[in-house]
């Protein structure tokens, strides 16, 4: 199998790779730099647990080969919390916002996609930035709450 | 689940990709967005030898405006692009209300316009768009390039008529004749990730004094391939309407319903799809003729 080597820079840092072509992105995350935030669901761009930020986009990791983000930014969930939780991160365990906890860390990048664009967000435009995010466990309504409390203090 | 095992290649412009197609054939594919193809790897629906991503040649990825020479969109152009880009509020909106009902948020950050036009699903959301615009399409081989009307490509479920030695390299959009605006709505059981079970496109030109030039109205997932209302739209060239409320909008959708020949599935009913049909064609109508009443 053919390898290749590329640079990622994931949460500010780079990282230089040696990885068969065939690898994803959440495989290479998880696998080869042990950021196990980034989860995997169903691997088919259906659930969202994979969400990370390329370019500060959100995207589905499992779709996408990591040697095609050559050279580009990578934020995962372990990115966020630098100087303890990041404010979204605190906001979603103060609203309840997580339950098992497997799809958070796609639900906080997608909502963090989100404020970055538009820090009051409505809760349509906040529904609908998660959309890509299937959460079992929650009924959305703890997630969306979380979300629209993020730098509100009440 | 695991991609099985190829080759991978990143060539820097489309004459190498077009070489490179040319030596491999159907032992290769293209790489996009990899939403589609991605899956099919996964599912092993597909074992190409070699995957050639696009994804390194420069200057696909944007829709530029020609004044009075219509607009080129290139192959790799987002969904996310196509949907917020400043072209999408004007002559593209139709297209961007379709691109912007793809899949997810995460889905459009990396679908593009090349992958799912090659694709041909029978409810994409963005063929009708295409449709009813009268795209073009420009095929790039090695040894040169053709150009055929989005209409003439679908050929059925994921068949086109795209040799295997091809790339999509262009997408053209005619400048209306005269004034004109269209409209995208899109029916599924839940908002985000769903396949539709009845799109609707429509798009109207007017004349001089508001008469329908040329309406057209292209239906998605009702047939093999998106298909145009024939009917309807021959019903609707001369006439004028008396606002969008006129009830010659509601006529034409009834006349749509003829045009499609929708089936029963887990999805929905043949019966359900036709009331479908008739309701979305005559918004979308509606919707179009408005905002050409907006405009001028
Ligand atoms: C979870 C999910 C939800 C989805 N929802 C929708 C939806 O709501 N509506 C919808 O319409 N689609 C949907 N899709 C399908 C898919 O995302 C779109 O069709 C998308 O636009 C495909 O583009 P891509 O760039 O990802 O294609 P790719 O996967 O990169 O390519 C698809 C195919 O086209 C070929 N190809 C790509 N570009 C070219 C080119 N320039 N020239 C020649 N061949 C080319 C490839 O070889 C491949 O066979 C969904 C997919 C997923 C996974
Ligand atoms: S694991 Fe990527 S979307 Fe489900
Ligand atoms: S908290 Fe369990 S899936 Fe969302």
């Amino acid at each position: 199998m053919k390898k290749m080597m590329i640079m990622l820079k994931v949460n500010g840092q780079e990282f230089d790779l040696v990885i068969p072509v065939n690898k994803t992105l959440t495989q290479v995350l998880r696998e080869d730099l042990r950021l196990t935030g980034t989860k995997q669901g169903c691997a088919v761009g259906d659930c969202g647990s994979c969400t990370v930020l390329l370019n500060g986009k959100p995207v589905n990791s499992c779709l996408i080969l990591a040697v095609e983000v050559d050279g580009q930014e990578i934020t995962t969930i372990e990115g966020l919390a630098v100087d303890g939780l990041h404010p979204i991160q605190q906001s979603f365990v103060e609203h309840g916002g997580i339950q098992c906890g497997f799809c958070t860390p796609g639900m906080i990048l997608s909502a963090k996609a989100l404020l970055d664009k538009n820090p009051t967000p409505s809760e349509p435009e906040i529904r609908a930035a998660i959309s890509g995010n299937l959460c079992r466990c929650t009924g959305y309504q703890k997630i969306v709450e979380s979300i629209a409390a993020v730098g509100k203090n009440d | 689940m695991l991609l099985p095992k190829f080759d991978y290649q990143a060539p820097k412009s489309l004459r190498e990709a077009c070489a490179l197609l040319d030596e491999f054939g159907a032992k290769a594919r293209l790489l996009a967005g990899g939403t589609d193809l991605l899956v099919n790897l996964k599912h092993k629906k597909l074992a190409p030898e070699q995957v050639i991503s696009l994804n390194r040649i420069k200057g696909l990825d944007e829709a530029a405006a020609k004044k009075g020479k219509g607009i080129s969109i290139g192959p790799l152009a987002t969904a996310a692009y196509l949907a917020e880009n400043e072209l999408a509020q004007g002559p593209l909106q139709v297209l961007a209300e379709g691109a912007g009902r793809i899949g997810s948020p995460l889905i459009r950050n990396r679908a593009t316009i090349g992958g799912n036009i090659v694709t041909a699903r029978p409810a994409s959301d963005l063929a009708p768009p295409l449709l009813v615009l009268g795209a073009l399409l420009i095929l790039k081989g090695k040894d040169g390039e053709r150009e055929l009307p989005v209409e003439k490509f679908f050929k059925g479920p994921g068949k086109t008529s795209i040799k295997p030695k091809e790339i999509l390299s262009r997408i053209f959009i005619p400048e209306p004749d005269g004034p004109g605006a269209g409209a995208y709505l899109k029916l599924g059981s839940r908002k985000a990730l769903e396949i539709s079970l009845v799109n609707v496109a429509s798009f109207i030109e007017v004349g001089a004094d508001l008469s329908i030039k040329q309406a057209r109205i292209a239906l998605g997932a009702v047939a093999p391939v998106p298909v145009r209302a024939k009917t309807a739209e021959k019903f609707l060239k001369g006439k004028k309407p008396q606002g969008e409320n006129d009830p010659l909008f509601r006529e034409a959708a009834r006349a749509a319903v003829q045009d499609a020949s929708p089936i029963t599935d887990h999805r929905g009913s043949a019966e359900y799809r036709q009331a479908l049909i008739e309701i979305l064609t005559a918004r979308t109508l509606q919707s179009a003729y408005s905002r050409i009443m907006k405009k001028v």
